[in-house]
């Protein structure tokens, strides 16, 4: 089927934000179990114990072939083929991710222990995307602009607005843990992670299934090492009563839920990580906070949640910060121009030293040297044609290996999924 | 796996039901609508030289295609 991309990249982070809200509903079920109310740390430790099997188990079922293509592939991700060994080159980037994603699950764990309203739980995470701009200002080839600042301060506090707990509470603890735990752990997974989808496997698109499953394989060896590490110095039993949880039958199948269904919302965002910047990734993802409400509400229904506050002056502000969250990814949606540059080269110059001073520049997303009338096509990615030209065109001036250029700007496209 | 750009010039109003017809061909991974010399970008990948020849085949027998200039990528850095 082919749809337009851009659908497609709003459609996948938007699924995984729904997908992330029910599984943070499961989670803070799970997590007021009595075996982890009080030790948050064998709780983080059961998820990637139980997460690493299921996982295991999902992307090898996943890997069955039919009629010549994979499950996987058929139903996630196109580039996904078969579970595979980790590459040479993806090593320090799975190392920082799962480093990250250990810690970031400890801080998690400790709050969905501690509080029971899932949309309290999600609450000023979303400052994460504020943390990324600032990190991809850094790392990325793109430096955001400033609509894109803009969008995400508003999504940031649209959803902080919105994220309100409907029974009131605010407690500074988990709050704390979001800012110094959270975010930065939640900011550089998100950025490594991205870095492996946009990487290439034995020629191919790295998958999401593959990336998924390594992750939590490298989450499972660093959290297993922080609790055993911390067990010592404490003289505590993290590691062992969370293991004796993990595999005891009661609370196994809790465990495989929430990591399966976490499962596909993490294949379904890591996909969408390699269609756009981490920051407007995490931008969409804030859409977790409305998906959040109706799951608060069964939970309150089920008797999860004992207090729900209907509150008008509550309610008003949790309807500013949806209108702010929503109009914030409008904003992203609507403010992407694309483009084509054909580019005809002098002779007598290498063609690759050329490609790669194109490849500098920032908002070029492929350049492909082709055969027949042009040498080079370029494709380009600006908020503004002004930055385009600011960005693009001119730094194409400089370049003196190049003869002629014609930008051709993109209306309307579409892309297989 | 060999990935082309074939560039297409369109007689005029016959885009939207052409895009269509695009859609359905295998082998097409993205079709973009631009401004400029051309007017439609579709990015076919195939297996061998015999399948790009049915790709542009299909492109060309459909109804306001006015003229195809396909381009062999060698060579490509990309971000996704």
């Amino acid at each position: 089927m082919i749809i337009r991309k851009k659908y497609l990249f709003y459609v996948l982070a938007i699924t995984s934000s729904f997908i992330a809200a029910a599984v943070t509903g499961v989670d803070s079920f799970v997590g007021g179990q009595p075996a982890f109310i009080h030790d948050p740390w064998a709780f983080a430790f059961c998820l990637f114990f139980v997460g690493a099997i299921i996982t295991l188990l999902i992307s090898l079922l996943f890997s069955v072939p039919i009629k010549g293509k994979s499950i996987g592939a058929k139903v996630l991700d196109p580039s996904f083929k078969r579970v595979r060994m980790v590459q040479k080159n993806e090593v320090k980037y799975h190392l920082t991710a799962g480093l990250m994603n250990a810690i970031n699950t400890i801080g998690y764990c400790a709050i969905v222990s501690q509080i029971q309203d899932p949309s309290v739980i999600l609450s000023f995470s979303q400052i994460v995307i504020l943390y990324l701009l600032l990190m991809e200002s850094f790392i990325e080839k793109d430096v955001p602009t400033l609509v894109e600042v803009q969008s995400s301060i508003i999504v940031a506090f649209g959803a902080i607005l919105a994220s309100i707990s409907l029974t009131g509470e605010f407690e500074v603890l988990p709050i704390l843990i979001v800012f110094v735990v959270i975010n930065p752990t939640w900011a550089i997974f998100s950025i490594y992670q991205r870095k492996l989808k946009i990487m290439k496997v034995h020629n191919r698109p790295n998958d999401s299934i593959n990336i998924r499953f390594w992750n939590v394989v490298f989450s499972f060896i660093f959290i297993t090492i922080i609790l055993f590490v911390f067990d010592v110095f404490t003289s505590g039993t993290h590691l062992i009563s969370g293991f004796i949880t993990a595999i005891s039958p009661d609370y196994f199948f809790l465990l495989a839920l929430t990591m399966g269904t976490t499962f596909f919302s993490y294949v379904l965002y890591i996909r969408s990580l390699g269609m756009g910047k981490a920051s407007v990734n995490s931008a969409l993802r804030a859409s977790t906070i409305i998906f959040a409400i109706p799951f608060s509400i069964i939970l309150l229904k089920l008797g999860v949640i004992t207090n729900f506050s209907t509150d008008p002056v509550m309610l008003i502000i949790k309807v500013i910060g949806i209108v702010m969250i929503i109009m914030g990814i409008i904003s992203f949606a609507l403010t992407v121009v694309k483009a084509y540059i054909f580019i005809d080269v002098k002779t007598g110059r290498p063609l690759r030293e050329t490609m790669q001073k194109l490849w500098n520049i920032r908002g070029v997303s492929h350049v492909t040297i082709t055969s027949g009338k042009n040498d080079f096509i370029v494709k380009v990615s600006t908020r503004t044609l002004m930055k385009g030209y600011e960005r693009i065109i001119k730094k194409l001036d400089e370049i003196e290996e190049i003869k002629k250029y014609r930008w051709a700007s993109v209306l309307k496209d579409w892309e297989k999924i | 796996m060999i990935s082309a750009y074939i560039l297409i010039t369109m007689h005029p109003g016959k885009s939207d039901k052409a895009i269509k017809e695009m859609r359905q061909i295998d082998n097409v991974a993205k079709i973009s609508i631009i401004a400029g010399e051309y007017d439609i970008v579709v990015r076919a990948q195939v297996k061998n030289l015999e399948e790009l020849l049915d790709v542009t085949d299909k492109l060309q027998m459909i109804e306001g295609v006015n003229k195809t200039t396909t381009q062999i990528i060698e060579k490509e850095i990309a971000l996704q």
